[in-house]
């Protein structure tokens, strides 16, 4: 009987560490899988879940930015501007000093192209549309994981664009927005911050909202904690942990001159940091190893007389004053 | 001006590593939120990744991420292996022996924040009266091979394997999830998300309960045992693979006393007790942190030293040893004793 436990702890310890190892229930079950492999899999890596999602989350300019496949090796991404007409993809790195501080990646089928250069990690990538009474902007920040790369801050400070929002600051490697967070984003027109303006937020969970800049131009965006409770998927690919992620864009239009601008900023943001977390459990497994060492802490009278006798004697022997 | 304010190595030890605790812990806030990209990725001490306002990375959180996103899927993919795959693995090593070059070990003895405050804890334990316990040459042994055991398990297999896909993709960054400084460093920012469990699945699940243990545990005993965590700590056993290729080196000659005193390696926090009957290149062992309380506390000049490229550091002296017994007993005792709790 013994045995038996201890065989099905150690089983179900190794499938929980190997889960590709393959089991007899594997191989039982293996044909009615095969059957079913025709049919398109909700959990094929972050493409096939950018897939899944409606492309008319929202009616303002934005900008995707996907990795995948042999581009994964090469650092190359693939840049898709969406809900607008535009032609090039400009793309701005930390560096601006660098010869590829500042490129102009030209749009194919499939969207532009971008490889990441010798230097810089952040790149600030816009797509723009023109007409003759209307100036429509799409922008977001991707960043190529850089050693020693730049302070990105004067580069997002650049002006790129007339009517621009800019992140302040965008959230540094190991990071990103998470919902309930709050983030700040400067508003300005040809470099000058814009006071009492009204910016849109949408997401692609769903989310709508209104914003009011401040005197300096500056919102604070409360990220929205709209992600439905469902189970995290492991099948997400190995590059996002398995994360779930949503959305957003910041959108804003300004009317100067006879002529209407429309920016969209856009990035991505997960769920609540304490989202499939329980600080009961955790604080409960801290209080169990301290306890484990409570023992430690009581002291023995012989123990501690021991002790100083051995310290006393062997610095008295070596000519304490 | 600078004695007045450093009469002991010990005292500028403890300043640096309290420097150093900002930089790791609030690094980040203090100088500017994208520090974190521009010093090293590199760090040979615990500074911790999942610590939203540290100044810099652990080489540890390095080392797995690229076994687990390039080396282990390329090896599954069965890919050709290019210096493409190679050379971020190869820079991320490059760089962290820049840095271990200059200070070798003393990067656990001086700059980890974890180090850091499991002295801070060991101090309040002195003052509490709290015992101490080392461990004998008899037993030391059995702790010893952990840290090797950590290293090949937690940093470099189960990523690897992960990535190759064989193991579960949590497994991706194993050592992290049980990483005691992970839990500490964020807990110093007010931050309590990682110290909550993660229940998405079975494997975070028990990963984070034994790190959340092996946290609890480390706190306490902190209190009665010298560096509880270093002796296992991976980067104690990943540092040593290069100990023996800086020129910053602990020296010991050979001295007729030494046999007898013992006061040295009562006063390793490491309890290495081949500080006292080994010298030359033996008596650096692996364990050890370049803290320099054994040179310290050695009553003969000039018989342990602290050396770089051959240039004395620091060295043992009588005067200095003198000077340094009246402020604390090798053990940690400060000679102002117990204020609190003594009757405990």
């Amino acid at each position: 009987m013994k045995k038996t436990t201890i065989l099905s702890v150690l089983a179900l310890s190794l499938t929980m560490l190997f889960p590709s190892l393959p089991s007899a229930a594997d191989y039982q079950s293996a044909p009615a899988q095969r059957q079913g492999d025709g049919a398109a899999s909700p959990h094929q890596g972050e493409h096939g879940i950018r897939h899944e999602k409606p492309m008319a989350w929202t009616r303002f300019p934005t900008i995707k930015t996907r990795m995948s496949g042999e581009h994964r090796e090469a650092m190359v991404i693939t840049v898709v501007p969406q809900n607008l007409v535009a032609n090039r993809i400009d793309a701005f790195s930390n560096n601006l000093k660098d010869k590829q501080g500042r490129r102009s990646l030209p749009l194919e089928m499939t969207g532009a192209r971008l490889d990441k250069p010798e230097a810089g990690g952040f790149h600030w990538l816009s797509a723009r549309e023109e007409q003759s009474d209307s100036i429509r902007v799409a922008s977001t920040v991707y960043y190529f994981s850089d050693r020693g790369s730049k302070n990105p801050t004067a580069m997002f400070m650049q002006q790129k664009n007339e009517l621009e929002i800019i992140p302040l600051p965008f959230p540094r490697e190991h990071s990103r927005y998470r919902a309930n967070e709050d983030w700040q984003f400067l508003v300005r027109f040809n470099s000058q911050p814009l006071a009492a303006q009204q910016i849109s937020l949408e997401t692609s969970n769903g989310s709508k909202d209104e914003l009011m800049s401040d005197a300096q131009g500056v919102i604070t965006l409360h990220v929205p904690d709209d992600f439905k409770a469902e189970e995290e998927k492991p099948g997400a690919g190995v590059r996002n942990h398995g994360r779930r992620g949503a959305d957003f864009v910041l959108a804003t239009e300004y009317v100067e001159g006879g002529k209407t601008y429309l920016t969209g900023f856009n990035s991505s943001y997960g769920p609540d940091a304490f989202d499939q977390r329980s600080l009961v459990w955790g604080l409960g497994f801290s209080f169990l190893g301290m306890m484990g060492a409570v023992p430690l802490l009581r002291r023995r009278k012989a123990e501690k007389k021991t002790a100083e006798i051995a310290v006393a004697t062997a610095t008295k022997k070596n000519g304490e004053a | 001006m600078l004695k007045t304010l450093f009469p002991t190595l010990g005292r500028f030890r403890f300043t640096v590593q309290i420097i150093m605790l900002f930089v790791t812990v609030y690094g980040g806030a203090l100088l500017g939120s994208y520090t974190v990209d521009r010093i090293s990725q590199a760090l040979p001490s615990l500074s911790c990744a999942f610590d939203k306002q540290t100044g810099d990375h652990c080489i540890l959180i390095v080392t797995q991420h690229q076994l687990h996103h390039r080396i282990g899927e390329a090896l599954s993919k069965a890919q050709e292996i290019t210096l493409k795959v190679f050379i971020p693995t190869l820079m991320s090593v490059g760089v962290f022996f820049m840095f271990f070059v200059f200070l070798n070990k003393a990067f656990c003895g001086w700059v980890c924040p974890l180090g850091t405050v499991q002295e801070l804890l060991f101090r309040i334990g002195r003052r509490m009266g709290r015992p101490l316990h080392q461990f004998e040459p008899h037993n030391i042994g059995r702790v010893r091979p952990v840290k090797w055991l950590m290293l090949l398990v937690l940093v470099l297999g189960l990523p690897l394997l992960a990535g190759m896909g064989v193991a579960s993709n949590e497994l991706g960054d194993a050592y992290c999830q049980v990483c005691p400084s992970r839990l500490a460093t964020t807990l110093l920012t007010a931050d309590t998300e990682q110290i909550a469990l993660r229940t998405s699945s079975g494997i975070n699940f028990l990963l984070g309960a034994a790190g959340n243990a092996l946290f609890g545990f480390m706190i306490i005993a902190a209190l009665a045992v010298r560096q509880p965590f270093c002796r296992i700590c991976p980067l104690l056993s990943w540092n040593s693979l290069f100990q023996k290729l800086s020129p910053m080196r602990l020296v010991k000659k050979q001295h007729d006393k030494c046999e007898k005193c013992g006061i040295c390696e009562m006063a390793c926090p490491m309890d290495i007790h081949e500080i006292a009957r080994e010298h030359g290149a033996k008596a650096f062992h692996e364990d050890c942190t370049l803290c320099g309380r054994c040179a310290e506390y050695c009553p003969d000049d000039d018989v342990i030293q602290i050396k770089f490229f051959g240039f004395r550091l620091f060295g043992a002296s009588r005067e200095y040893y003198k000077q340094r017994i009246r402020r604390e007993n090798p053990q940690g005792m400060p000679k102002g004793g117990v204020i609190w709790l003594k009757k405990l």
